[in-house]
């Protein structure tokens, strides 16, 4: 099923990406990026913070998806809402909030119609994107892993396009930077599906903190619900320059 | 080296707070300083490379509980190929809980990893603070990763982890600051406030400020504009 990751992960697919800039149009006006040197390590920085927090969720979610479809227990809506609030606690600027639930609502609307299915009726209002990518991807008949490297392409794909825009660069350069990016994208995928856990989604897990804090795998304490480790890798930067940006009454972008 | 803390904060007659446990082994001991303080005091040096921490604080309700150290702490590295050392601060709050330790100063070649993990109740306050010097003067930055989950009545309220030094890929220049400052703050609400390379942000019935630059003492002033009310005893008497 390989052409609905494509679909998925087309900046045509008309889910509203478009009109969010990932934080590129606040960076620009900023002076942070200017050419596409800055450029890449904008995107870096993004993959490795919000790209691989999506990832992470994406796959959680459709991991969800997947398992409850084998054990129907009713409890999909509710690890879904907690996902959800998983991202919230991920995600504390409003601004980016607001364009998560945006870009997710977007996707649902799309993917309800493209990959009907009925779990999409699981997902709580206004979901945060990367659940709604989790949950559009087992709709498609995609895997966890599929969810992860989606949400971590678009993380950086979304910017990359409106940089292009606004600064008026060269497709081919812009074009060259995000594929340079591709092992990238694959090893914070990889992770994030490492970092959901091989116990089942509506299971508990097990482990303790000191697996967190020392680096190889994710999962704490004893018991933890799942998400509870799920990546949360955070760019402070990317919260001002978001905050900055939705005050502006000049922006093209809407985050 | 393993340490590991443990103080349980519990009201007391007059409302009072008592403090049944207080336990300390390894590179640190605790001192009572207040009637609601204690201080961590650090008996040896370091931490080094590959030395563990953990701090477990309950604060049941009615309860308050301070706490603070005595000193910066500078996390050195082992000799060789240095594995981090790593603090884990585990918090179950019913009451009140004001952690507020000196900075920690991560050293060239050094690399540490702190979490902050509170579980608070319906009605809890907490008020934590991080600050962070990488690198001493003249020296190369080290590594600091800093992990914070603030749960409240079982929903995750702020999960968040920074990286900053050399190799932390979220933290590329042109923005690359030696400096961090953070808190987390449950219990009052706060409203959204942008600063010079500091932010701050509402959480439901709480708030986080963070801001970040070269040196630490400029750092915590720009934070200290945007929380006023935790840096400042006299606001913070006056917010309760």
């Amino acid at each position: 099923m390989t052409a609905a990751l494509l679909a998925l992960a087309d900046s045509r697919l008309p889910a509203g990406g478009h009109t969010h800039s990932g934080g590129v149009e606040q960076a620009i006006a900023a002076g942070i990026v200017g050419d596409p040197r800055s450029l890449e390590g904008f995107l870096r920085r993004r993959l490795e913070t919000s790209g691989a927090v999506a990832g992470g969720l994406a796959a959680a979610a459709c991991r969800a998806v997947t398992e409850a479809e084998a054990v129907p227990d009713g409890g999909l809506a509710r690890v879904l809402v907690a996902l959800d609030a998983e991202a919230d606690a991920r995600t504390p600027s409003p601004a980016l909030r607001a364009a998560a639930r945006q870009q997710g609502r977007g996707l649902v609307r799309v993917g309800r119609r493209a990959w009907p299915h009925p779990v999409w009726d699981a997902l709580p209002g206004h979901p945060h994107h990367p659940v709604a990518l989790g949950v559009a991807a087992a709709a498609g008949d995609l895997t966890a892993r599929d969810a992860a490297a989606a949400a971590a392409y678009l993380a950086i794909t979304g910017p990359a396009t409106a940089a292009q825009r606004l600064l008026a660069m060269d497709p081919i350069t812009v074009a060259t930077v995000t594929a340079r990016l591709g092992p990238d994208v694959d090893a914070v995928a990889a992770d994030a599906l490492a970092r959901t856990g091989q116990g089942g989604a509506t299971a508990t897990v097990s482990g303790d903190h000191r697996t967190e804090v020392t680096g190889a795998v994710s999962w704490a304490p004893a018991g933890a619900a799942v998400g509870t480790w799920l990546p949360a890798d955070t760019d402070p930067l990317m919260d001002l320059l978001a905050e900055v940006h939705t005050a502006r009454g000049d922006r093209y972008f809407a985050s | 080296m393993r340490t590991l803390v443990e103080v349980v904060a519990r009201p007391g007659p007059g409302g009072r707070t008592v403090l049944p446990v207080v336990r300390a082994s390894g590179q640190l001991a605790v001192r009572r300083t207040g009637p609601t303080t204690v201080h961590l005091v650090a008996t040896a040096f370091g931490p080094l490379g590959g030395d563990d921490a953990e701090i477990r604080l309950v604060v049941e309700e009615g309860a308050r509980l301070s706490v603070r150290t005595v000193a910066a702490a500078v996390v050195l590295p082992a000799r060789g190929e240095s594995p981090a050392s790593v603090q884990r601060v585990l918090a179950e709050v019913a009451g009140e809980l004001d952690l507020q330790p000196e900075p920690t100063v991560v050293t060239a070649g050094a690399q540490h990893r702190a979490l902050l993990h509170a579980v608070l109740a319906d009605g809890a306050r907490l008020t934590a603070t991080e600050q962070v010097q990488l690198g001493r003067t003249g020296e190369e930055p080290g590594r600091w990763t800093g992990t914070t989950r603030v749960e409240r009545a079982g929903l995750p309220v702020l999960h968040t982890t920074v990286g900053l030094g050399p190799g932390a890929p979220a933290w590329l220049p042109p923005v690359a600051p030696r400096a961090y400052a953070s808190t987390v703050h449950l219990g009052a609400a706060g409203t959204r406030e942008v600063g010079d390379d500091a932010v701050r942000l509402p959480l439901v019935d709480g708030w986080v400020a963070t801001a970040w630059g070269d040196r630490l003492i400029p750092t915590l002033t720009r934070l200290a504009a945007l929380d006023r009310v935790t840096h400042d005893p006299a606001l913070l008497e006056d917010a309760r």
